[in-house]
């Protein structure tokens, strides 16, 4: 019986040691299922992106037909909403596994930089993988920074008003081009007394706007590594918008963050909504009523500040199939059937040839092509001013503070010192 | 006397002679005895080892790393740099952290009573028998088995905000507060709501102390004409105090771990990472936030030791407290 026991034993060990030989094999084979590349010479390219449902259906269908074109190449996707995804992507990068490549933005173009994660292109345009030709309006320059091409632009937007038509009619305003600041007031005023609507949902936390209004009086949000305002600058900026609050002419600040996530234009809190011109899609779906886009209000009459904004395509520095990357961006910004497919999902169109490839046909999308031409027309067109690293910290910050401020739970005075606080760490980072 | 020197090395000998022994297994020499031990150890270990390996690497490694990393500056990309207290002195000197540590001393106090009251009231209910008990029991039981998944917290939020279920019920009553989730003020409270809502889990420990109460003591207040009230204070409250107390202890520990509602009621995906004009930040919301949306790995991990060293002296205060108020019974009955 002892002998036997024994025998169990040296089975049960045995077969101990052979299940951590497999445990130890599995480790090794997750570890190297990281990379890519079978005999055959195919490579799997991961790209990631934030969105939603619909934009994945597009993006779907764009990579079917990147595929068909390049049967060697396998693209597998991943996406998440916007802060989810710069979680996740952190979490992935820092681990040394990133996406190969992956959409970005200019808050983000110095800060991956610095980090060591964005993959300079200019290599792979010299070797003929990557076309920076036949972009509109400069827009080839938009991804390059200290001469490294970081990221290439798929769509652009531009900031812009977005209006509830029949409450600004019944109103009697009607926004032109070159309208300033005051007329903007005014139109509040006479949204607020005639059609018992605050006129505006509130802008005073829209970052890009402040920018805009800084712009026009000679500054900016950012400079190359810092702030472009002063406190003094912030100060006059909120305490117009805590007047604006208590007097009706923005929303109901409680009442803004209690319908969220929708938004207040469309639950008909307020007349207008100050955001980027290619998410007035959303407001139709979301609201009944009638929306359209007005220009930019300025301080002298002319100049709106306005620039190109744009969603980038970048790719990760240590990716092992660089070659492939560029040739995946090449093809998704001069494909001029992936412009029929996506259309103005991400802004529009980057490239002449994608831009004339999709002429929308529906009221709101032939709109944004109608706002972004009158934009050019208009000859308002500025460059960007630069993003520092720790941008994307601070847009979150003045977003976060302007409604606490709003919602009465910080003075003015109080408000603009935590953010000049906040930001000093964001940006010394 | 010389008795009481050789009183040891006899004792000892005794020791030797009458080791006890399992079943009939003949005596085996010293030296065969101590590999056998050393072989029987090494199985041991060997099976152990699965759980070894995983406290080593998940639990006792991650944590050493985050000690580490609490001295440093850490963005999760460059090499942690050594700043030594840097982060325990920035964090003292945040606003907004000290704002979450309100938010969560609030949430503790407040919320935690209020479970252990109604788990107490419950149990008391479900105590006497009574027909359908079983079904009472896993009916009040089932929320805490729930209760900590996302998808609860996702269900809690569409219940609480704007014109859902609790909104349009109070607009019934004439009171327009709109829905509490977008409230800076009022979202706290669903929280504490969702927190009561699953107090199974103290109700079964409530129960099973209340049933280790003697009924003799009950019959013996009846006797004497004490009414219900004054048998609960002076006989079911001192007699379930130690059990009361682990319940207290527990509920305590886990209400400053809050995380995962706090992060999904109060906006979790897109927007404001805890709570309008940060109302549902909590002190693990804020380290997430700092740890994951601000790339500070170091200032997040200081901040984890930081509730670490808090709970524990919460935790010593109330082992301290129970001399006065939890009663043991001494030398059994």
């Amino acid at each position: 019986m002892q002998q036997g026991g024994n025998v169990e034993r040296r089975t049960i060990l045995k077969a101990a040691g052979a299940s951590l030989a497999v445990a130890g094999l599995g480790a090794t084979a997750t570890a190297c299922g990281g990379g890519s590349g079978s005999g055959d010479g195919t490579v799997t390219i991961r790209y990631s992106w934030w969105g939603a449902e619909d934009r994945a259906e597009r993006i779907n269908k764009t990579i079917a037909l990147f595929e068909k074109k390049y049967p060697k190449i396998k693209v597998k996707t991943d996406f998440q909403p916007y802060t989810d995804f710069w979680k996740k992507f952190n979490t992935q990068a820092s681990g040394g596994n990133p996406p190969d490549v992956f959409q970005n933005a200019i808050g983000f173009l110095r800060k991956y930089d610095a980090k060591n994660v964005l993959l300079d292109l200019s290599a792979q345009v010299e070797a003929g993988n990557l076309s920076m030709e036949g972009f509109r309006a400069g827009l080839e320059k938009f991804g390059e920074i200290d001469g490294k091409l970081l990221g290439v632009p798929v769509g652009s937007n531009s900031m812009a008003l977005v209006i509830d038509k029949p409450v600004f009619t019944r109103a009697g305003v009607k926004p032109e081009q070159g309208w300033t600041w005051d007329d903007f007031d005014e139109a509040m005023t006479k949204i607020r007394d005639r059609t018992g609507r605050a006129g505006d949902s509130g802008m005073y936390g829209v970052m890009y706007l402040y920018d805009l209004y800084l712009r026009q009086n000679g500054k900016a949000f950012f400079t190359k590594d810092g702030l472009g305002f002063s406190e003094a600058d912030l100060t006059q900026w909120w305490t117009k918008a805590e007047k604006g609050v208590k007097s009706g002419l923005f929303a109901d600040p409680k009442k803004v963050a209690q319908i969220k996530p929708k938004s207040a234009l469309s639950a008909e809190l307020a007349g207008s909504e100050f955001t980027w011109d290619n998410f007035t899609v959303r407001y139709t779906s979301e609201g009944k009523s009638e929306y359209g886009l007005a220009p930019i209000p300025t301080t002298d009459g002319e100049k709106t500040g306005q620039y190109l904004g744009s969603l980038m395509l970048s790719g990760y520095k240590r990716t092992e199939h660089p070659k492939e990357v560029a040739q995946f961006i090449d093809f998704m910004v001069h494909d001029p059937e992936v412009a029929k497919i996506m259309g103005y999902d991400r802004g529009v169109p980057t490239t002449q040839a994608q831009y004339d490839a999709y002429r929308p046909t529906d009221p709101v999308n032939k709109a944004i092509a109608a706002y972004e031409e009158s934009l050019v027309e208009a000859g308002v067109l500025e460059t960007i001013t630069p993003h520092p690293n720790g941008a994307d910290i601070c847009e979150a910050a003045f977003l976060r503070i302007a409604e606490e401020m709003a919602l009465g739970e910080r003075s003015v005075g109080d408000a603009v010192k935590q953010f000049f606080s906040e930001s000093k760490t964001a940006l010394a980072g | 006397m010389g008795t009481a020197v050789t009183h040891a090395p006899a004792m000892e000998d005794l020791a030797k002679g009458s080791e006890p022994r399992h079943g009939p297994v003949k005596p085996a020499r010293p030296a065969e005895l101590k590999r056998r031990g050393r072989r029987e150890n090494l199985a041991g270990y060997l099976f152990m080892s699965p759980w070894i390996a995983g406290f080593l690497l998940l639990t006792a490694g991650p944590m050493a790393a985050s000690l580490y990393f609490a001295f440093t500056d850490y963005n999760l990309f460059d090499a942690p740099r050594w700043i030594g207290l840097d982060n325990f002195s920035e964090m003292f000197g945040d606003p907004r952290w000290r704002h979450s540590v309100q938010v969560t001393l609030w949430y503790v106090v407040v919320g935690t009573p209020i479970k252990l009251i109604a788990a107490l009231g419950v149990a008391l209910l479900l105590a006497q028998k009574r027909r359908g008990q079983a079904f009472y029991r896993a009916a009040f039981y089932a929320p805490s088995l729930i209760g900590a998944s996302v998808s609860v917290a996702i269900v809690w939020k569409a219940i609480f905000s704007d014109d859902a279920v609790v909104d349009r019920t109070q607009q019934l009553f004439g009171i327009d507060a709109g829905g509490w989730t977008g409230d800076p003020d009022l979202i706290i409270y669903s929280l504490v709501a969702l927190t009561v809502w699953q107090f199974g889990a103290p109700m079964v420990i409530f129960l099973a102390g209340l049933k280790q109460v003697p009924r003799e003591l009950y019959e013996a207040a009846d006797v004497d004409g004490a009414g219900k009230l004054r048998q609960f204070w002076n006989i079911t409250l001192p007699m379930i105090s130690p059990v009361l107390f682990f319940n207290v202890l527990l509920e305590t520990i886990h209400s400053f771990q809050i995380f995962s509602s706090a992060y999904i009621v109060g906006g979790g995906a897109g927007g404001n990472a805890c709570g309008p004009a940060d109302g549902t930040m909590v002190y693990t919301c804020y380290l997430y936030v700092q740890g994951f949306e601000n790339s500070r790995m170091g200032l997040a991990s200081a901040m984890a030791w930081m509730l670490l060293v808090a709970v524990a002296l919460v935790t010593a205060v109330l082992f301290w407290s129970q001399k006065r108020w939890v009663h043991y019974e001494e030398g059994g009955r």
